[in-house]
């Protein structure tokens, strides 16, 4: 019995050793270096050209949404129960914001029919974002995009935010800071 | 249900968390051996207990945060499947010590979208205490045989799942909350044959934590801490004696409340970010003449309807499971 229990306890040792960096969380700023004049999705890269379908068919690019704005914004939804309260915060910034274009990312939805559906469903037509039709997966891929990816373009092309929205204070202090 | 602020809190969460976040129906003891997920309680004749038990929930749309219920975008499908492992142990006559681990498969499909993932989800160590015995009366004789079984128990989740937190590509990966879990529980069960009524509460803190990498990301270090949770549910139950040999055959009934608050960052509230569930539940359970052995069918069931919960997905679980007690 008593093999058994320390045998027990070493596969128990053995299991936790195994299970990553969540057991010890790490504080540390591990953040790559800016790379400055490259394209890509971190931040102080220069962001990548798309085009994407929104809700009404229309054509939007990079160079479209950034037109005559101060940033665009992009977040990424999978119309989940977080993603309601977060986007319903981020409609809470859009006055505040004027000249940032405020863009929702559907990912999951296959059809620009699906997003429109799903944003209407949602109650988020018409209240100041443009839903966007990833169906080809082109942003999801190209600013590795998750639930709750917040986005934040310059109007220069540049990324200033690429992170999880959380509670949004982190959007609004690079928004404020803009240009 | 595990599980993923849950699983769709990360919609795989739920779709990964949702099972370990949900308190499964507290199923009376005469039934399935008593307690909540984090319970797995070793009978006072018995020195350990095993139970394996598959659960497979299926998502059907959410409360959003106002309570209203939503529906999934338009064509898909979601569903996790977790695999428990408990075990307890009896160490001294009124001392009871558990462990719980399941493994998840998130399976989601939407019309523009296919994930299967898997991944072990987060364990859980309890430690019990019997502060009062149930002696289980056919009939009730005096005042005393109307005294309850009360156990006292600490829980501590332990984030041995794959959090956000941790090297994953995307929120589908997610199989645990990334958060360690101290619980405070509480246990309170009457037996008269053939009828039983359990009662379960647990409050728990999460402990805040550092975060520098959000979905495989690293990002500037910030602290994080989820919201205090608490959980009550009620069950009882009904003991049918199949045939002279003396199995039984036990169907049960259960309501379980769920609600943690909102989370915070750097110390700060995040408003509309806890969430709340109720549900019901029935389980049947078969076991043998000499209640070693037993096996169960449950299923929990998430109204869809608004106002019975907010900001977490509706879904339906339905368990088969098995369970051992060693004398």
């Amino acid at each position: 019995m008593c093999f058994a229990r320390y045998a027990a306890s070493l596969v128990l040792l053995a299991f936790l050793g195994g299970c990553g960096d969540n057991l010890i969380p790490s504080g540390e700023d591990q953040r790559p270096a800016v790379q400055v004049g490259t394209t890509g999705a971190g931040v102080g890269q220069h962001a990548p050209d798309f085009t994407v379908l929104d809700t009404e068919g229309r054509a939007v690019t990079l160079d479209s949404a950034l037109a005559a704005k101060q940033a665009v914004v992009l977040y990424f939804t999978m119309w989940c129960p977080s993603c309601d309260v977060q986007m319903s915060q981020l409609q809470g910034v859009i006055p505040t914001f004027p000249g940032v274009g405020f863009y929702l990312v559907d990912y999951v939805s296959g059809t620009v029919a699906d997003a429109g559906a799903s944003a209407l469903a949602d109650g988020y037509t018409g209240v100041g974002f443009t839903t966007l039709a990833d169906t080809r997966h082109a942003l999801l891929d190209g600013f590795q995009g998750t639930m709750g990816t917040t986005v934040v373009i310059d109007a220069t092309g540049v990324i200033r935010l690429n992170e999880d929205y959380r509670d949004g204070a982190r959007l609004k202090a690079v928004l404020a800071a803009l240009p | 249900m595990i599980f993923h602020n849950y699983l769709r809190y990360l919609a795989p969460f739920f779709l990964a968390g949702a099972g370990i976040l949900m308190p499964a129906s507290a199923w009376a003891g005469s039934c399935c051996g008593g307690g909540s997920s984090a319970a797995l309680m070793v009978p006072k004749y018995a020195y350990a207990v095993a139970d394996l038990s598959f659960d497979a929930e299926l998502y059907d749309g959410f409360w959003n945060q106002k309570g209203s219920y939503t529906a999934d975008p338009p064509g898909s499908d979601l569903k996790q499947y977790r695999l428990n492992l408990g075990l307890g142990y009896r160490f001294a006559t009124d001392w009871q010590a558990s462990l719980t681990l399941p493994y998840l498969w998130n399976d989601n499909t939407y019309s523009g979208l296919s994930t299967q993932t898997s991944g072990l989800g987060d364990l859980t160590a309890s430690l019990w205490y019997d502060l009062l015995d149930d002696h289980s009366p056919w009939r009730v004789r005096s005042l005393q045989d109307l005294t309850p079984s009360v156990q006292l128990g600490l829980s501590l989740m332990l984030p041995t799942g794959y959090s956000p937190y941790d090297k994953v590509e995307s929120s589908f990966d997610v199989t645990g909350r990334g958060f360690y879990r101290l619980d405070g529980n509480l246990m309170i069960e009457k037996t008269l044959h053939p009828w039983d009524l359990l009662l379960a509460a647990s409050y728990g803190s999460y402990f805040e934590r550092s975060v520098n990498r959000e979905y495989g990301k690293y990002v500037e270090p910030y602290r994080k801490q989820l919201g205090d949770r608490i959980s009550a549910s009620a069950s009882l139950s009904y003991s049918l004696v199949l045939d002279a040999g003396g199995d039984t055959l036990t169907p049960s009934a259960s309501y379980a409340y769920l609600r943690e608050d909102d989370d915070s960052f750097g110390g700060v509230s995040n408003p509309g970010s806890g969430f709340q569930k109720q549900s019901l539940g029935g389980c049947l359970t078969f076991s043998g003449t000499d209640r070693d052995w037993s096996v169960r069918a449950s299923w929990n069931h998430a109204i869809r309807e608004s106002g019975w919960g907010k900001n977490f997905p509706t879904t339906d679980i339905f368990t088969a499971g098995v369970r051992y007690v060693f004398r």
